[in-house]
């Protein structure tokens, strides 16, 4: 991957996307190839690759503050700049107010924003992202995704989101690397040239290059759906 | 200083009494003369009564001439003190071992057959053995009591751990957490609940475990007052010691474990939906 890309791993349904995932980020082992990052073979997991899981991953007895300085908290970053930085990211995501309260008072989208915010806090080399908005409903989904992409302008972070929506690969990625069935393996890699600032769900939905390229990667994963 | 008098009834309707009232005094207090009437009933039906079940009046009556000789203080003392130093003592190092063995899948298979068998095997069961290698010594009671914590609150523990959300473990790793601050940071709270269950399941084995050490290998202690007692017919006695020993209990799990125990499942138990 490219310094501060944005990539989208898309493909059907148990075609090995979260297991891809979960190999990159040092939670399983990988038989073939290697995993490096900055030139680094990956061993097992670390710092330097933040995740933002499927499922509400944040811990439920911390403050959305305390959970968003874990990762601080770990490096051993002092309280005073740590304070400093779980201002700066809760802002980013737009959690302003809400510090104190615990997981169980927040939605389900607020919630991803945390496991966001903590990822970000962090900051990794690189963010991996496993369906993080799965689980919300698809008003919520929309503006998280739009977020998603202004939040990945701002930092500059390279992302790598692995997801079975086509709509939202296309609207996030730079590249979508679309899978085959199983065993998943590379079919096709689909550039999307539309610039960042540009991606808005009002706007692409009326644009050619977008919708062109996000059909060619729907028929792509729809020829790999077994027909039952 | 009679601040519960009728004479200030306002202060009956404080906030500590409201609270008393609404949290099921009025049913304790129903319950409890419900019962004392029936004893007493039962007792004034049956054949020589000292003998057989003194009535609640003559237990009082013989609790009189304890009292003033400040025996039942003392044994009252002794049996708290040996409750208090042995539980706390077995869930101190229950704990730890529960967490131990939670954390690898393959030892907390191995060892949940062994912890199985020995929490079958109540502390009255463990206390042959026991008085075989101390005698009836203060050391036999203590152990027997640790014994009898333990298992409890290390199963409680070692489930309490293992059912902690992977998803959780996973997060943290990745955020660069090394295998200590996975056991501070999400083993220990996500178990939190676990343990304060088991903490107070253990303590309730443990007041039993109390008493029956003190029959067999105490000296002074109310178990040891029910045993004598009864060896030399003084069935009032008997009864005394039993009323104190579920008294004490209800007193004690109603003001010391169940608010601890909710309070910290409030505390740390914060499902997600």
């Amino acid at each position: 991957m490219y310094d501060g890309e944005f990539a989208a791993v898309v493909g059907p349904s148990g075609c090995g996307k979260t297991t891809l995932l979960n190999i990159l980020a040092g939670l399983l082992p990988y038989r073939h190839g290697t995993v490096q990052v900055d030139g680094v073979p990956v061993k097992g997991p670390g710092s330097d690759r933040g995740v933002v899981f499927q499922e509400h991953a944040i811990l439920p007895w911390r403050t959305v503050a305390r959970n968003i300085g874990h990762g601080l908290e770990l490096q051993g970053v002092p309280r005073q700049e740590r304070r400093r930085r779980v201002r700066e990211f809760v802002e980013l995501v737009g959690l302003a107010g809400f510090e104190e309260r615990y997981p169980h008072e927040l939605s389900g989208g607020m919630k991803q924003r945390v496991a966001l915010a903590r990822t970000l806090c962090a900051n990794p080399v690189i963010m991996l992202m496993d369906e993080p908005f799965a689980a919300v409903d698809a008003q919520t989904r929309i503006t998280l995704q739009e977020e998603l992409n202004r939040i990945a302008i701002a930092t500059r972070k390279t992302i790598l989101l692995v997801t079975h929506n086509v709509d939202e690969a296309a609207f996030l990625g730079d590249r979508c690397f679309v899978f085959t069935r199983r065993p998943g393996r590379l079919k096709a890699t689909v550039t999307i040239h539309i610039p960042r600032d540009r991606r808005i769900w009002k706007e692409v939905v009326a644009d050619p290059a977008f919708t062109a390229r996000r059909d060619e990667i729907l028929e792509l994963v729809r020829a790999e759906v077994r027909v039952e | 200083m009679s601040s519960l008098s009728v004479a200030r009834p306002d202060l009956l309707r404080s906030a500590r009494a409201r609270r008393f009232w609404r949290h099921g005094g009025l049913e304790l207090a129903l319950v409890t003369l419900l019962a004392l009437a029936l004893w007493t009933a039962i007792s004034a039906s049956i054949a020589r009564p000292d003998r057989y079940l003194p009535s609640p009046v003559s237990v009082l009556d013989s609790s009189r001439d304890l009292l003033w000789k400040g025996i039942l203080p003392n044994y009252l003392g002794q049996t708290l003190w040996r409750l208090v130093t042995g539980s706390l003592i077995g869930i101190a190092l229950g704990i730890p071992f529960g967490i131990l063995v939670g954390l690898n899948r393959t030892v907390s298979e191995m060892c949940y057959p062994i912890l199985n068998f020995f929490q079958s095997i109540s502390g009255i069961a463990l206390l042959p053995i026991v008085m075989i290698w101390w005698g009836t010594t203060e050391k036999t009671v203590f152990v027997v009591v640790l014994y009898t914590c333990f298992f409890p609150i290390a199963f409680s523990v070692l489930t309490g751990v293992r059912s902690t959300p992977r998803i959780y473990v996973n997060a943290l790793r990745t955020l660069g957490a090394s295998r200590l601050r996975i056991v501070r940071d999400v083993l220990l709270p996500g178990a939190m609940p676990s343990i304060a269950t088991g903490a107070r399941l253990s303590i309730g084995y443990a007041w039993r475990a109390v008493i029956a050490g003190e029959m067999l290998a105490g000296r002074r202690g109310i178990g040891w007052m029910i045993f004598s007692a009864q060896q030399v017919d003084r069935t009032a006695q008997v009864v005394l010691g039993m009323a104190l020993i579920g008294v004490l209990w209800i007193l004690l799990d109603r003001y010391v474990l169940r608010p601890i125990e909710s309070d910290t499942i409030q505390r740390w138990g914060l499902v997600q939906r």
